[in-house]
């Protein structure tokens, strides 16, 4: 099958990812993951934790833990959908970081990230995908921020780059 | 639509969403972090277009009052956040999509990366459980509130409310915008390949010169256009 031959063009990619997000958000909500990430971070969390993550109030106030929240649900299908596509592809193969230093800066990318989406109450995604086609203030508060932000990591990671 | 319908459309949409990615190798951090450092464009363009059929799309819908649009309070917090998480996707080499669709290739420094993003909201959640900044969803009132740095809530439909203009006469607008971006884009790159192309034909020019030649600089010109057409 020709799709999993050749590379695909991101542009005919995004813009069919792009149509279906329409019907998305039309049937539940546009395409989004932090939130469906939040809910698995806090169903692992119960896990380990019990009932006693209700002890703490985000997970009783704001995000209390729900198998049944549809946005994890995208999460697990890119999962689904990438090892499906890499495995037809001949493209699966498990690698990892070599260099210590790669390994620290996805440590602090990844923490970054993760408080960074939970104090914005958005991800990436749903600042390109979501806030920003809705027109919604935030998206525009959000886009700057990404800018600014990667503006700030490229440096850092250029410096690393030439260090 | 009852909860397991809408669980089982997010997981067809994600898995779609997967394969898309994964066989375009398409990468939201690329889509900056190569614009700013590379100057090249191949995912900035993919990310300008799907905005720009979302912004129509999404407006025509808002437009007729139908469609799911996201609904809290932003503020200081939404700029440092996505500050925050900038900084962290260019380190970690991954955003929220290609965390999850490098997993799914075997690259265990995105299962990493998903796993400390995963610890990083836990950590926000003890920060949030004695500050309560930013306002929980249930708490958010859609209007400003200086104290709490908040700025409300407003969208297309607001826009539509208070000017009674359509919704999609702002995302038409909007649509334009990204637009002359990407054609911005376009002219960069058409004069990217004219400068890379004649500094290629002054290269071949000057070693056919260098070699005797009398007709050099036709035939270095030439020499390059067909490797281009090749």
């Amino acid at each position: 099958m020709a799709l999993f031959k050749k590379t695909l063009s991101p542009v005919s990619a995004m813009a069919m990812i792009a149509v279906l997000d329409i019907f998305l958000f039309q049937i539940v909500g546009s395409w989004t993951v932090g939130g469906g990430e939040t809910m698995m971070t806090g169903l692992i969390a119960r896990l380990f934790m019990g009932e006693s993550l209700s002890r703490i109030p985000f997970w009783n106030v704001a995000f209390p833990p729900d198998p049944g929240y549809w946005k994890i649900y995208i999460s697990l299908g890119m999962l689904f959908g990438a090892v499906v596509g890499a495995v037809l592809s001949k493209e699966f193969s498990w690698r990892m970081p070599h260099r210590l230093s790669e390994w620290v800066m996805i440590t602090i990318g990844g923490l970054l990230m993760g408080i960074g989406i939970r104090l914005a109450f958005v991800c990436n995604v749903s600042t390109f995908y979501g806030l920003t086609p809705e027109m919604n203030l935030g998206g525009y508060l959000a886009i700057s921020g990404i800018l600014a932000g990667a503006w700030v990591g490229t440096w850092i990671y250029k410096k690393s780059l030439e260090g | 639509m009852n909860a397991t319908a809408q669980c089982l459309t997010a997981f067809v949409f994600g898995s779609v969403v997967g394969l898309l990615v994964q066989r375009s190798r398409y990468c939201n951090v690329a889509a900056l972090r190569d614009a700013m450092l590379f100057k090249t464009y191949r995912n900035t363009k993919a990310l300008l277009v799907a905005m720009m059929i979302l912004t129509l799309g999404f407006t025509a819908f808002i437009t007729v009052g139908a469609g799911k649009p996201m609904h809290f309070d932003v503020g200081l917090n939404t700029f440092a956040g996505l500050f925050l998480f900038g900084i962290g996707m260019v380190l970690a080499g991954a955003c929220t999509v290609s965390t999850w669709v490098k997993a799914g290739e075997g690259n265990i420094g995105a299962i990493w990366a998903l796993m400390f993003t995963f610890i990083g909201m836990f950590l926000f959640s003890l920060l949030w459980s004695f500050i309560y900044w930013p306002p929980a969803p249930d708490t958010m009132t859609g209007v400003h509130n200086l104290a709490g740095l908040q700025l409300g809530f407003a969208n297309a439909a607001t826009l539509q409310e208070k000017t009674h203009v359509p919704a999609i006469v702002f995302g038409a607008v909007q649509t334009l915008v990204l637009f002359g971006i990407y054609r911005a884009i376009l002219r960069r790159e058409r004069a990217g390949a004219r400068t890379s192309e004649a500094a290629a034909a002054r290269e071949s020019a000057a070693c056919d010169a260098w070699a005797g030649n009398e007709t050099a600089v036709p035939q270095g010109a030439a020499r390059v256009a067909a490797e281009q057409s090749a």
